[in-house]
């Protein structure tokens, strides 16, 4: 799946549903979720109060360990040191304090921006541990994430909430109006129709 | 003989800025506003009609620049339905920030319960508070159901002139209550700079300006006592705690009054009694009370007509 292969926003009025794409475009970039979700279809409802959002989202389940974002590698000559050449920024604040706990500020150095010095008496063994070690676990935040994105991107006055986010599915369903039933099976309808749906944009 | 004054905003280096100051009080203008950001100075005056060729000049030798600020001593209140990260900071903060470009005072008031369709509503104190200013900018959202339908409740209790932002493109009439309805500014989530945007801005800029000069034309049926910005000069002279407040605009002047941030309680007397040449004091010509924001002190200013004399 690719990401954001099926991002559909549907209300009765066209005008409105491009403000309201913006809007959740302008939330999945500020949360950086886009590269998580696959598919997402979002229906408004503005005269009975009514916001649903159906998402299925992509396999990001894998942790992060340093050798994914960096190549890593010992010196034993003049200096003892551990040296982390990073590959994929992202990660680097987690990086810098996972080994800021383990080995104090004073020993490590960042000469340049793709650079990570690690000083260390037993380089060798240090690099090991320092390449296998998990640096980030991004199903850990995505949770908080995507619940902060259904907020934000909900209409402010909608406060009666419904979600469900089970595996790799998430149904959010905001209203007014105490909440219906048929409401949350419309949005688990528009669940089974993206998880059926192939690329259609 | 009263002469007409004209409001101007002066952008240029701080060098030499001073000269502008002394022109204009020779020429018997007003300075309204005087912001130094680093080695820029931005001045906000009201500058006498026969005169203004006069400070150009002198603007045009120091290589700054003056343009017409529509906008001088209008204070507006940007109503946003709350404070909420769903309006605040964009688009509320950048419809306020692009309102002060032509010389505007504006207030940002987030209310407590003015979100959703049913719910919304507004309180006492805030509509006392919105009354306070001269204009009152509503930002709505991106539905057009609801800002027909549904926000209009919180105009309820507004006397002065509303005008409402939102996403869709309607027309003033189906806004009822609104005074003006401005489209193009809806709900955004991101800061309003593409040109679609900016363009919506420049327009509710230029309509506001409109609105204005239809609120100076009204007044000007039966003129202000005194006008605020002479009260303005006369509290800067005689009341020196004036100059210790921090506030960017100690002094904000509306279109027939004006809002003085010292506290009420130990300050409403000086200002009662604040001395003009004419022999009358302030309490004559105007009504002074408690604002709602922040104890401050509000003066509204009588008309000719209720004192039965103009300064």
């Amino acid at each position: 799946m690719d990401a954001l292969e099926t991002f559909i926003v549907e209300s009765a009025i066209d005008s409105e549903k491009a403000f309201y794409r913006q809007i959740i475009e302008d939330n999945l970039s500020s949360l950086k979720l886009g590269p998580a979700i696959g598919r997402i279809k979002v229906v408004l409802r503005p005269e009975d109060s009514l916001f649903q959002m159906a998402i299925i989202l992509r396999d990001v389940g894998t942790k992060v360990t340093t050798l994914d974002m960096a190549d890593v590698e010992a010196k034993t000559g003049a200096s003892h040191e551990v040296v982390i050449s990073i590959k994929k920024e992202r990660y680097i604040p987690e990086l810098l304090k996972k080994l800021w706990a383990r080995h104090g500020k004073a020993n490590i150095r960042q000469p340049d921006r793709w650079t990570v010095a690690v000083d260390s008496d037993n380089p060798q063994e240090e690099a090991e541990f320092i390449g296998n070690m998990i640096v980030a676990d991004p199903r850990h935040t995505l949770h908080e994430d995507l619940v902060d994105f259904a907020i934000r991107a909900t209409p402010e006055g909608f406060r009666v909430r419904y979600h469900l986010f089970k595996g790799n599915r998430f149904v959010f369903v905001a209203s007014e109006e105490a909440m219906e039933k048929e409401w949350i099976e419309e949005a688990g309808a528009m669940l089974e129709e993206l998880l059926a749906g192939g690329k259609t944009k | 003989m009263t002469s007409i004054f004209l409001p101007y905003l002066y952008t240029g280096g701080v060098h030499k800025h001073g000269l502008i100051l002394e022109l204009l009080e020779d020429l018997g203008g007003y300075i309204i506003q005087k912001v130094v950001t680093g080695t820029e100075v931005n001045l906000i005056m009201l500058i006498p009609e026969e005169d203004v060729h006069l400070v150009k000049e002198l603007s045009d030798e120091l290589l700054g620049v003056l343009l017409e600020a529509s906008l001088t001593g209008v204070e507006i209140a940007v109503v946003s339905p709350t404070l909420a990260s769903h309006h605040l900071p964009h688009s509320a903060c950048d419809v306020a920030e692009y309102l002060r470009h032509p010389g505007a005072n504006t207030n940002m008031i987030g209310l407590a319960r003015g979100m959703g369709r049913r719910v919304s509503l507004s309180m006492d104190y805030e509509r006392k508070l919105i009354n306070e200013h001269d204009i009152a900018v509503f930002t709505f959202g991106s539905f057009s159901d609801c800002i027909i339908n549904k926000k209009p409740k919180l105009f309820e209790g507004i006397e002065i002139p509303i005008v409402v932002t939102g996403g869709p493109d309607l027309k003033t009439e189906d806004v009822p209550g609104a005074d003006l309805y401005v489209g193009g500014i809806g709900r955004v989530s991101h800061r309003l700079r593409h040109i679609n945007e900016t363009d919506a801005l420049d327009t509710l800029n230029e309509e506001i300006g409109k609105v204005a000069d239809k609120i100076r034309k009204q007044l000007a049926k039966d003129p202000l006592a005194v006008l605020p910005a002479r009260v303005m000069k006369e509290i800067e002279n005689q009341v020196p705690a004036i100059n210790r407040v921090l506030s960017p605009a100690p002094i904000t002047m509306q279109l027939n009054g004006l809002r003085v941030k010292l506290p009420y309680d130990e300050y409403h007397e000086r200002l009662e009694n604040l001395e003009f040449d004419e022999v009358v004091v302030l309490s004559e010509l105007a009504n002074i009370s408690r604002s709602k924001m922040k104890n401050y002190i509000l003066i509204k200013i009588k008309s000719k007509s209720d004192v039965g004399f103009a300064i």
